[in-house]
């Protein structure tokens, strides 16, 4: 079952699981890239020493960019582990007899990181930032306030 | 292992000649590819998960670049995922922009920008000598 008879059927996109897959692994792995240079950029900064680093940093410690962030995890997870999958495909001699499997598996194995991570993310959000703020800070403005006004330390 | 023969190749044109380049850089996507899960995955976890970027500041950078390990392990990251992102998107573009001119006009773009950046990079990461 390893090799298929090969002839021409015009369009490559099929719309099933498969093709969903390419199109996903395209999207993560461009905007990666793009995320990549904006990141190379701010973390240059700390060339400029401490003041100006931390106060590009500061722009970040805010929810909405929480909410970024287990995007930018979601995107890492999601191209890491179908990329595996790829792989397995490709280079694995029996990988392209379980393709149904992989992709399920790496469906299931993505779940099973992600929602723990952004728990952990979320939930730690949250406790930092009501230990950093000044007293009668609640849940509500850490989520909303656009920088926290942190306790100086 | 058994081969196919293929005689049929739809409206592509049969890749006859030529250098063995794409084989190779198919190849390097997939073994970078594993290298970048820990190399990328771990550094997420690392910085995202086992600590939270509400601590991030100017003396967590500079701890860590205190190690020649962590600064290589940086480095590491830097060029693979450089160089397998340049690879992706130069196969991106290929596939996605039909005029010639606008195509080589992109990938040049495209190289210029993956030079600089990793210039920049290495520079940071060779460069950088704490202040306080
Ligand atoms: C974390 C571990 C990673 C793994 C296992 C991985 C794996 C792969 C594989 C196997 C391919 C080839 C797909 C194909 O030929 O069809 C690929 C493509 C690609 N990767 Fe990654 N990658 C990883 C991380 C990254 C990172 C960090 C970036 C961003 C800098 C990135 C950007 C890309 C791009 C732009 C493509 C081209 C997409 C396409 O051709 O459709 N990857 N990746």
């Amino acid at each position: 079952m390893a090799y298929q008879d090969i002839v021409s059927t015009g369009s490559v996109y099929k719309g099933r699981t498969g093709m969903w897959l390419y199109l996903f692994h395209r999207i993560t792995g461009v905007a990666l890239f793009g995320y990549l240079l904006l990141h190379i950029i701010s973390t240059a900064l700390i060339l400029a020493g401490p003041e100006i680093y931390e106060g590009a940093e500061a722009i970040y410690k805010n929810f909405y960019f929480r909410i970024g962030e287990v995007g930018l995890m979601a995107a890492v997870l999601a191209h890491a582990i179908n990329g595996l999958r790829i792989i397995a495909v490709d280079l694995w001699s029996k990988g392209s007899d379980y393709q149904k499997a992989l992709n399920i598996s790496a469906m299931i194995v993505f779940i099973a990181i992600f929602v723990p991570t952004t728990y952990k993310m979320i939930d730690s959000y949250f406790e930092l930032c009501l230990e950093k703020s000044s007293a009668g800070t609640t849940i509500v403005d850490c989520m909303i306030r656009p920088l926290p006004d942190w306790k100086t330390k | 292992m058994k081969s196919v023969k293929r005689t049929d190749w739809g409206r592509r044109t049969p890749p006859i000649g030529g250098t063995n380049f794409e084989l190779y850089a198919w190849f390097f996507m997939r073994i970078s590819g594993l290298f970048l899960v820990l190399l990328a995955a771990g550094h997420m976890f690392i910085m995202h998960v086992f600590n939270d970027t509400l601590n991030l500041d100017y003396e967590f950078v500079a701890a860590r670049w205190d190690t020649p390990y962590w600064r290589t392990f940086d480095w590491l990251l830097l060029t693979l995922s450089i160089l397998h992102g340049t690879n992706g998107l130069r196969i991106v573009m290929h596939d996605n922009i039909a005029n010639k001119t606008f195509r080589q006009l992109a990938l040049y773009g495209l190289y210029f920008t993956s030079t600089a950046f990793f210039i920049l990079g290495t520079y940071v990461l060779v460069a950088f000598v704490r202040e306080v």
